[in-house]
C-alpha cells in the first residue's frame, strides 16, 4: 500500500498548479481550468484521508462530500463560462489583460 | 427539513421561478418582488418561533435521520449567535427586495433577479446555522454562486462582466482554499463537526499540521470578508452591482465571511488562539489602512463606498482579533451598525444613479436641490459612519477602541482611532459635494425619487438615528450573542452529550 504521504503531496502539488495557472494565464478558459485544478487538488486529499482515516475501512464521508463538491464546482463552471462567453461577445477576445478598462 | 425559517426562505426561492412562470406578462413587473417580499417576511415570522426556541434550551439541534446523529451525520446548531444574524440578513434583505421592485423594474430577468436575491438570503442564513463544516460547506457555495450570478447581473454592460468575472475566479479560488483546509482538518481527526473537531483537535500532537490549516482558513474565508492582500475583488464587484446588489453583498454579505471565521477559529482552533489573535490584528490594520487611503482617492461614488466598507471590516476584524466578551460584542454591534448604515449608503447612491445616470462625483454635485428626501438621508448616513456621537456609528466604534486597550493592544487600538480620525476626510468630502456645492448640469436636470424607493431608504435612516439615540437593547443582543460564540463547552456538550 502507498504511504498517505504521497497523495498528500501530489494534492499540494496539484493545489500550486492551480495557483501558478491563476496568476499567470491571460486566456479565460484556462483561468476557469485553474479552478478545476485548485477544486480537485482538494478532493484528492479528501478522497485519499477517507482511505487513511480509519484502518481497513473507507470512510463514506470525505466521498459525500466530494460528490457534493463536484456538483457545485460544475455549477461555478457553467456560470464561469457564460460569463466568458459574454466577455467574449463584448470584446471579441479572451485575453484578460485587454479588459482591463475597470483598472483606475 | 431544515429549521423553519431556512425552509421557507428555500421554498420561497424555488417557487419564485413558478409565479415567473404563472404570469409570464411583461406588463407585471411588481409581483414576483412582491412575493419575494412576503417570503421574506414569512421567514422572519418562523424566526421568531425559532428564537423563542433557542432562548428557552440555549441551543437547538437539527439532526439527520436516526442512524447519523451527529457528529457522524450532517447537522444545523442554532444558537443565539446565529438567531441574531439571521435577523439582521433578513431584515436587510427585505428592506433592498421592496427597494428592487421599483429600482430593477426596467430589467429583464426580474424572476431570476429575485431567486438569487432569495438564495443569497438562504445561503448566509445558512452558513450560519451550519454545524458541521459539510453543511456550512453547501450553504456557503449557495451564497457564491448567488452572489457571482447577481455581480454579473446587468450582463449587457461591460463592467458586470469584468467586476463579476474577476469576483468569481478570486471567491472561487477562496472556496477551493477552504475546501483543501476541511480536507486537512478531516485527515486530522476523522470528523467534520465543528463539536467534535473542537474537542480533538483540543489537545492535538500535529501542530505544523494544524498551523498550516490555520492560515489556508485565514486565507480562504478572509477572501470573502475582504481582508486587503484579497481585498480587490471587492471594489469592482460592489461598483458594478445593481445597487440593491451591493447594499446586500457591502451590508451583509462580506460579514458572514467574517462571522463563519471567527465562529470556525474561537471553536476548532481555541489551541492555537494567541497565533491567530496575533495574525488577525495584523491583518486588520492592514485592511483598514488599505481602505481608507484608497478611498481618498476614489471619484467614482459607488467605489467610494467600497473601499469605506474594506475599512470597515478592518475594525469588524480588530474586534474579533481581540476576542474578548468585549471584543465580540462590539464587533457584532459594529456588523448591526455597518450593515444599516452601508446598505442606506448604497440606496441612496442607488436612487441618485438612476435619477442622474452618472456615478462621478463631480457630475453628482449639489444634488441636494433636486433630490431633498434622499440627500437628507445620505447625509444621515454619513454622519452615521464618520462616527459622530448621537448617531449609531460612534457607539459601536467606541466599544471596539475600549475593548482593544483593555485587552491591552494599545498599538492596535491607537492604529484604530487613526483611521477612524483619517476617515472622517472622506465623508465630510461626500456630504460636502452633495450638499454644499453648487448644481452642475447632470444633478440640475434630476427629478425626485419615486416614492417606493425613498420608503425603505427612510427606514433605514430612522433606524440609523434609532439606534444611535438608544442602544441599549442592541447592545444587550450583540453581548448575547458573543456570549453564545464564546461559550464553548455547551456548544461541545450539545452535540456530544449523548456519547
Amino acid at each position: 500500500m502507498i504511504s498517505l504521504s504521497y497523495y498528500i503531496a501530489c494534492a499540494v502539488v496539484l493545489y500550486i498548479i492551480g495557483l501558478y495557472c491563476l496568476a499567470s494565464k491571460r486566456n479565460m478558459i484556462k483561468l476557469v481550468m485553474g479552478l478545476e485544478i485548485l477544486v480537485n487538488a482538494a478532493h484528492v486529499s479528501f478522497i485519499a484521508f477517507s482511505a487513511y482515516v480509519s484502518p481497513g475501512y473507507v470512510d463514506p464521508l470525505g466521498h459525500s462530500v466530494v460528490i457534493m463538491s463536484i456538483g457545485f464546482a460544475g455549477c461555478v463552471t457553467a456560470l464561469a463560462l457564460v460569463i466568458v462567453t459574454y466577455a467574449y461577445k463584448h470584446y471579441k477576445t479572451l485575453d484578460v489583460w485587454k479588459l482591463r478598462r475597470l483598472r483606475r | 427539513m431544515f429549521t423553519p425559517p431556512l425552509d421557507a426562505l428555500l421554498v420561497f426561492m424555488v417557487g419564485t421561478p413558478v409565479i415567473g412562470w404563472v404570469i409570464r406578462k411583461k406588463a407585471y413587473t411588481k409581483v414576483q418582488g412582491i412575493y419575494a417580499s412576503v417570503g421574506l417576511l414569512v421567514a422572519a415570522y418562523f424566526l421568531y418561533g425559532l428564537s423563542l426556541e433557542v432562548s428557552e434550551k440555549g441551543i437547538v439541534l437539527i439532526a439527520g435521520v436516526p442512524p447519523f446523529n451527529p457528529p457522524l451525520g450532517a447537522c444545523l446548531q442554532i444558537d443565539t449567535f446565529s438567531v441574531f444574524m439571521t435577523l439582521l440578513y433578513i431584515t436587510i434583505g427585505l428592506v433592498t427586495t421592496v427597494y428592487s421592485i421599483k429600482f430593477m423594474e426596467r430589467d429583464s430577468s426580474l424572476t431570476e433577479y429575485y431567486t438569487l436575491m432569495l438564495g443569497l438570503v438562504a445561503g448566509m442564513t445558512g452558513v450560519v446555522f451550519a454545524g458541521d463544516f459539510f453543511t456550512l460547506f453547501v450553504f456557503w457555495e449557495l451564497m457564491c454562486l448567488t452572489s457571482y450570478a447577481l455581480v454579473a447581473f446587468r450582463k449587457q454592460k461591460w463592467e458586470s462582466i469584468e467586476a463579476g468575472f474577476k469576483y468569481l475566479i478570486m471567491s472561487a479560488a477562496g472556496s477551493a482554499t477552504i475546501l483543501l483546509a476541511m480536507s486537512f482538518l478531516y485527515g486530522m481527526t476523522g470528523t467534520l463537526n465543528f463539536a467534535a473537531l473542537a474537542s480533538r483537535l483540543a489537545n492535538t500532537t500535529s501542530e505544523g499540521w494544524l498551523y498550516i490549516t490555520l492560515a489556508l482558513v485565514i486565507v480562504g474565508f478572509g477572501i470573502k470578508a475582504a481582508i486587503v492582500p484579497f481585498h480587490t475583488w471587492l471594489p469592482d464587484a460592489h461598483a458594478a452591482a445593481p445597487s440593491p446588489v451591493s447594499a446586500m453583498l457591502s451590508g451583509v454579505m462580506v460579514q458572514t465571511g467574517a462571522c463563519a471565521l471567527i465562529r470556525i477559529l474561537l471553536l476548532v482552533f481555541s489551541s492555537a488562539q494567541p497565533a491567530w489573535q496575533t495574525t488577525l490584528a495584523i491583518f486588520a490594520v492592514f485592511t483598514m489602512f488599505g481602505g481608507n487611503l484608497m478611498a481618498l482617492l476614489q471619484n467614482d461614488l459607488k467605489r467610494l463606498l467600497a473601499f469605506s466598507t474594506i475599512a470597515h471590516m478592518g475594525y469588524i476584524i480588530f474586534g474579533f482579533a481581540v476576542a474578548s466578551q468585549e471584543g465580540l460584542t462590539a464587533s457584532l454591534f459594529h456588523i448591526v451598525n455597518h450593515a444599516v448604515m452601508k446598505s442606506l449608503l448604497f440606496l441612496c447612491a442607488g436612487a441618485f444613479i438612476r435619477q442622474t445616470k452618472t456615478r462621478d462625483l463631480r457630475k453628482l454635485r449639489g444634488i441636494r436641490r433636486a433630490m431633498p428626501m434622499t440627500s437628507a438621508a445620505f447625509t444621515i448616513g454619513t454622519i452615521a459612519i464618520a462616527a459622530f456621537p448621537p448617531l449609531n456609528g460612534f457607539w459601536s466604534e467606541m466599544m471596539i477602541i475600549t475593548a482593544g486597550v483593555r485587552a491591552k493592544m494599545i498599538v492596535f487600538s491607537a492604529l484604530t482611532l487613526a483611521n477612524i480620525a483619517l476617515s472622517v476626510v472622506y465623508y465630510f468630502r461626500l456630504i460636502r459635494i452633495i450638499i454644499l456645492e453648487k448644481p452642475t448640469k447632470a444633478s440640475k436636470k434630476a427629478t425626485k425619487a419615486p416614492i417606493s424607493i425613498v420608503i425603505p431608504i427612510l427606514i433605514l435612516a430612522f433606524l440609523c438615528i434609532f439606534i444611535g439615540v438608544y442602544p441599549g437593547p442592541y447592545i444587550d443582543a450583540s453581548s448575547k450573542a458573543a456570549e453564545a460564540l464564546l461559550n464553548i463547552e455547551t456548544y461541545i456538550g450539545a452535540v456530544l452529550r449523548g456519547l
